[in-house]
């Protein structure tokens, strides 16, 4: 059980606390989902319960946690973690170990359990998880799906009956959600304790006993599972008209990494200009090298594409014309401010662009000083989008544009979309969110490197 | 480089005894001064990394870069090697020729150079060999335990561990990074643009790697981790070992009599 009362917390140099006056009471083998916008204290209330606050983050914490009858303040966090288990957002930063195996039996092995325990409790894990058969694979190697369900299994091997997820569906595609939900309630049924956080939760309804709102740190709503609601649009766009001339044709298109496997084959595609196209599928359907193929990123084996008239075009001919932003906006933002960082490829490329309605369009103009990697991740993200848009490319591609976006980011982000596809631009975008394609004008499936549906809405 | 899976004798070792091999390498390297001996030394290395079965592109690549290196490290010493007794093999400049001979004090290519340019080549080489033979020969997470065995401290070896994990995923970082950069119209042009160029992928590399080395060690921790821990992975010596290290020592033994007792 999990008890919280009047717990506030302000993080080191913080202008407000993250957590006002939580009261929240958690009884054995509840499932409570939190829900909230970025910033609105969801990982900040998991990190009091797991000890990383008050022992990893400095900060004020004031108020009582009590988990199964321990202060967790009181405890070294890795003697908390026998009993609450912690699985984060991205999977790629909980692996530790180069096989799957090893890092099943990581934690357990950190709990300094006497051997025969440790192997008993890694292959009991590696079993319940399904992971069995796949013991001795490398880590590296793994799906973003089977790196959670390993994160997870790690955790579970400690045998806590907590269990704490942060945001983990987020770099998840929907195979991977799936896995992910079965997981969850199997661990539900087992009678542990389940607090998990994310934005989109809708895939978690039924399956939760109740859903938690936070609101710039306080708790504004409790809610019975299942009474919320969230606003789609395709709307927007009905009604437009598909361009008529083409700006993208590709015919008889494959392409591999490898000579065993082919990532594309045989793919036929016409795109017109202004259209605003979804790339959907899960991981490793293709989405990312037929975005790549689409903006001549990578030549084809076989087939041909043209880009904007030219065949098969060289990097250098595209620069200008095709704007691509890759998955991780910090990868992409390099500059010393937000204005900066908007400007460089007009300023690169001798382009004059009006920046101020760019910085006004999202919201940025009176943070236009403001160095980019001190924005918050939404924020960065959106950053990221703009740094592409500016380069005023005919064609603008992006790669799982929506990933940590909370509902506000993302409308801003189809703002900027819209004003694109209104000037005759194109823009293609993956997703594995079932939400966010719903925001697109045409939508097209991949499946093992094949288009397996195309379909235009009107 | 990187460990291929293979069955060879060298990949059975017991990577402790690997470890201690080639610190005995490393000191004979050092020890032997005389070319013969150190070509002596080269040639066993090289079978030994053709006994792990390297592949053909491996082996072409090591071998172009080695020839290239032998060449210019003797031309280099031959020009330039300045200790005396030096014999003049071909004189390009003499020593009375004019005011350029006197500045230069003559321009000759040395035997004495060419030979330590080889003997220093042959160091070079063998210490390259050595390192490729262990990495290309030993699991990493084996060769990190078998460090851990021999004393490296728990927190170092996890450290490495982290480090060897996370090294392919900085490399696929940094080529994302310069194809958008391209893409957003950055011409890296000359040393100048080189520069600028280097500092704008390193910014974003760092400070990205800062964020996951903050998400890494939040994991860690939550997963109890302090440095103390139960190991299950277990190493054993095998006669094979036993035969490895009893070479290696008498090897060095020989060495060291040769090199010190008798000068």
């Amino acid at each position: 059980m999990i008890s919280i009362k009047k717990l506030t917390y302000m993080y080191p140099e913080a202008d407000s606390p993250a957590l006002k006056d939580i009261d929240l009471e958690v009884s054995d083998g509840e499932f409570i989902l939190i829900t909230g916008a970025t910033g609105s204290g969801k990982s900040t209330l998991l990190y009091c319960i797991n000890g990383l606050i008050p022992h990893v983050f400095d900060g004020k914490l004031t108020g009582e946690v009590v988990v199964n009858g321990f202060l967790p303040k009181d405890m070294p966090v890795a003697e908390i973690s026998r009993v609450v288990g912690t699985v984060f957002q991205n999977p790629e930063s909980q692996i530790f170990m180069l096989k799957v195996e090893d890092d099943v039996a990581f934690g357990c092995e950190n709990l300094s359990l006497p051997e025969e325990d440790v192997i008993k409790r890694r292959d009991m894990a590696l079993k319940e998880m399904g992971l069995f058969h796949m013991r001795h694979a490398e880590t590296l190697n793994l799906s973003g799906g089977m790196k959670q369900r390993l994160a997870i299994s790690s955790v579970y091997a400690m045998g806590p009956n907590v269990f704490l997820f942060d945001e983990p569906t987020t770099d998840l595609d929907s195979t991977g959600r799936v896995e992910f939900l079965n997981i969850v309630r199997r661990l539900k049924e087992k009678g542990n304790t389940i607090l998990l956080t994310e934005h989109q939760y809708e895939d978690f309804l039924t399956l939760a006993d109740r859903v938690i709102v936070l609101e710039k740190g306080e708790i504004t709503g409790f809610s019975q599972a299942g009474s919320l609601h969230t606003t789609t649009g395709r709307e927007l766009l009905k009604g437009r008209k598909r361009g008529v001339s083409d700006e993208i044709d590709i015919q008889g298109v494959t392409f591999g990494y490898t000579k065993k496997r082919d990532a594309l084959v045989d793919i036929n595609l016409n795109i017109k200009r202004g259209e605003l196209i979804a790339v959907c599928g899960d991981n490793g359907s293709g989405k990312t090298t037929l975005l790549k193929v689409l903006t001549g990123l990578l030549k084809p084996v076989k087939g041909n594409v043209t880009i904007s008239g030219l065949v098969n075009p060289s990097l250098e001919e595209l620069i200008g014309r095709v704007g691509f932003l890759f998955q991780n906006p910090d990868e992409q933002l390099f500059a010393n401010s937000v204005e900066e960082e908007i400007m460089f490829a007009p300023m690169q490329l001798g382009k004059k662009i009006n920046k101020d309605e760019y910085l006004k369009i999202v919201g940025f103009s009176a943070i236009k000083k403001r160095h980019p990697q001190t924005l918050s991740r939404g924020q960065r993200q959106l950053l990221a989008i703009l740094s592409v848009m500016t380069i005023e490319p005919q064609i603008l591609v992006l790669d799982e544009p929506t990933t940590g976006l909370d509902h506000g980011n993302l409308c801003s982000l189809f703002r900027i979309l819209y004003k694109m596809v209104e000037e005759g631009k194109t823009v293609i975008f993956s997703t594995h969110h079932r939400k966010v394609k719903e925001f697109a004008q045409r939508v097209i499936l991949m499946k093992d490197g094949r288009v397996i549906k195309d379909e235009i809405y009107k | 480089m990187r460990y291929i899976s293979r069955a060879t004798p060298f990949h059975s070792l017991d990577p402790r005894t690997k470890i201690l091999m080639s610190l005995a390498c490393a000191c004979l390297i050092v020890i032997l001064n005389t070319p013969i001996s150190l070509f002596c030394l080269f040639v066993v290395l090289l079978l030994a990394f053709f006994s792990i079965k390297p592949p053909f592109s491996v082996v072409k690549t090591t071998l172009y870069l080695m020839a290239i290196a032998m060449v210019a490290t003797m031309i280099s010493q031959g020009f330039f090697y300045y200790f005396q007794p030096r014999t003049p093999l071909v004189t390009i400049i003499p020593e009375d020729a004019g005011l350029f001979g006197r500045l230069t004090g003559g321009i000759s290519v040395y035997r004495e150079g060419l030979i330590y340019g080889a003997v220093q080549s042959m160091r070079f080489f063998s210490a390259t060999l050595l390192s490729m033979i262990i990495v290309m020969s030993t699991y990493p997470s084996d060769l990190i335990l078998g460090l851990k065995k021999l004393g490296v401290p728990e927190k170092i070896g996890f450290m490495l561990t982290v480090s060897i994990r996370f090294l392919p995923v900085l490399a696929e970082e940094a080529k994302r990074i310069l194809v958008a950069q391209r893409l957003r119209g950055l011409r890296i042009k000359g040393l100048r643009g080189s520069i600028r160029g280097f500092r704008f992928l390193i910014e974003p590399l760092i400070i990205d790697s800062l964020r996951k080395a903050r998400r890494i060690a939040l994991a860690a921790e939550v997963r109890g981790y302090t440095g103390k821990r139960t190991e299950i992975k277990k190493l054993h010596f095998f006669w094979m070992d036993w035969v490895a290290l009893s070479i290696i020592s008498l090897a060095i033994a020989l060495a060291v009599k040769n090199r010190f007792m008798y000068e």
